[in-house]
């Protein structure tokens, strides 16, 4: 896994108080402009520093709608982040990311959360995952009692909504093999 | 009537309505609150609107008569251009909502009018203004979006009282069956089923998740503040406080009309002594 290259992006440059969709639709597409300038692997961390008030609409319209494009595939590799000097001020994210099934992570003083929907089985993956740094689904199946087929499947929805990175290192059968990767920097 | 509130206001929306009142006395009135200021001035409007000519007897130079002038209230049911401002009464006059492009600086204008009457704490004056911006730009997303209506005329208020803050806002568009009519499967709904979809499951009249849900977060909240909230749309009223609450039948009345009556304390505004 190579280095990837974090940049940062404060929403707080759109206004101290964020609020209405019509700003959070201009606000997007800044962000999603962001994210295509990124190098393929590349982290956007998103900071909530400076803000006052960041309304459920905004956030919908900014965030969960850009994550949206991001899960999609349609931005390659690249992930996205949140931090916040507060946990409440991303609520509004967490709501809307749960309204769209969509989860992201979230650093709140220092503490890693994750926003959004997610179940007690995803979360469980995704802590031992951030705390290996690197894995296997075997490994992780092996770790956490759990079948390989559930193990796999739980990867496949991390991997999907860009809480990890998946690389394939080859092939078992007719299965790909993968090696599974935090997305956060040590 | 010696109170026009929440409470009451809908026995003068059926007097006026369906009664064909010529004329509305509100001689007695001691005292009003802004939801009830809100509707009678589109209550005006549509009486205007039916061709109905209805001689409104004001309050009189009583301290309702004096709030209702600094409030930017005129006997002609229209807004008035410059509120005279009555420091010892009216806290934010009657705002006209028209245009999400201007919210922010209508939020703005209405939590500076509050800060200088009373320092906020920092989590009050956040969710005061979050509930705000979703409120106030509700009237231009909802209020008028089958493009039917020629002036939705949407409103807002604020007042403070010696245990709680009140926000009123109130328009005359499609109400809430009007726009979830606008989503396939949820025509010719009633306004109480209506209500009961948005408030009850968080429907919008998009089929996108990530809309709605905005109302329903509210009122939860609200609820969870032991506060009043009531939502008029139609011909059905979801009021609840304290003490419980339910989906009432009230008279027909277009649009959607919103009051929400938060503790003083939820803000971090002190109580008053009675």
């Amino acid at each position: 896994m190579e280095d990837m290259s974090v940049e940062r992006f404060a929403i707080a440059q759109f206004g101290i108080r964020l609020g209405t969709r019509l700003e959070g639709e201009h606000a997007r597409e800044c962000l999603l402009a962001a994210l295509r300038s990124l190098p393929p692997g590349g982290q956007l961390v998103l900071t909530l520093e400076g803000l006052e008030v960041l309304s459920t609409s905004f956030s919908d319209e900014m965030i969960a709608r850009a994550y949206q494009v991001l899960v999609s595939g349609e931005l390659g590799n690249r992930t996205m982040v949140i931090e916040t000097p507060q946990l409440e001020l991303a609520e509004g994210i967490d709501v809307k990311l749960a309204q769209r099934r969509l989860a992201m992570l979230c650093r709140a003083a220092g503490t890693w959360t994750i926003l959004g929907f997610h179940t007690p089985a995803m979360d469980e993956t995704l802590r031992l995952i951030l705390e290996k740094g690197t894995t296997t689904a075997r490994e992780l199946a092996d770790e956490l009692g759990l079948q390989m087929s559930a193990c796999v499947n739980r990867v496949a929805r991390l991997a999907q909504l860009r809480l990890i990175h998946r690389e394939k290192i080859g092939m078992k059968g007719p299965q790909d093999i993968y090696e599974l990767h935090s997305i956060l920097q040590t | 009537m010696t109170r026009l509130t929440i409470e009451t206001i809908d026995d003068l929306l059926e007097y006026a309505l369906e009664r064909n009142a010529s004329s509305i006395d509100l001689r007695d009135v001691r005292f009003m609150d802004p939801y009830a200021l809100l509707l009678l001035e589109l209550l005006l409007l549509e009486l205007g609107d039916r061709g109905r000519r209805v001689e409104v007897k004001r309050p009189g130079p009583t301290a309702v008569g004096r709030w209702m002038t600094a409030m930017g209230f005129d006997a002609k049911g229209s807004i008035a251009g410059t509120p005279l401002r009555d420091s010892a009464s009216a806290l934010q006059p009657i705002a006209s909502i028209d245009n999400e492009r201007n919210v922010g600086r209508i939020v703005d204008g209405f939590e500076q009018r509050l800060a200088e009457r009373h320092p906020l704490s920092e989590t009050g004056r956040r969710s005061l203004i979050a509930i705000m911006i979703e409120l106030f730009q509700n009237i231009p997303h909802h209020s008028n979006a089958d493009g039917s209506i020629e002036d939705p005329h949407g409103i807002a208020a604020m007042q403070d009282y010696k245990d709680s803050l009140f926000l009123a806002i109130a328009d005359r568009g499609i109400g809430l069956n009007g726009s979830l009519a606008l989503r396939s499967g949820y025509e010719g709904m009633t306004s109480r089923q209506a209500l009961r979809s948005i408030f009850d499951r968080g429907v919008s009249r998009f089929e996108d998740p990530g809309r709605g849900g905005e109302l329903q977060r509210i009122a939860r909240i609200v609820r969870s503040w032991d506060g009043t909230l009531a939502v008029r749309s139609g011909d059905a009223l979801l009021y609840f406080d304290d003490k419980g609450g339910d989906v009432y039948d009230v008279p027909e009345f277009p649009g959607l009309q919103l009051g929400l009556r938060l503790p003083r304390h939820i803000l971090g505004i002190g109580m008053l002594e009675s």
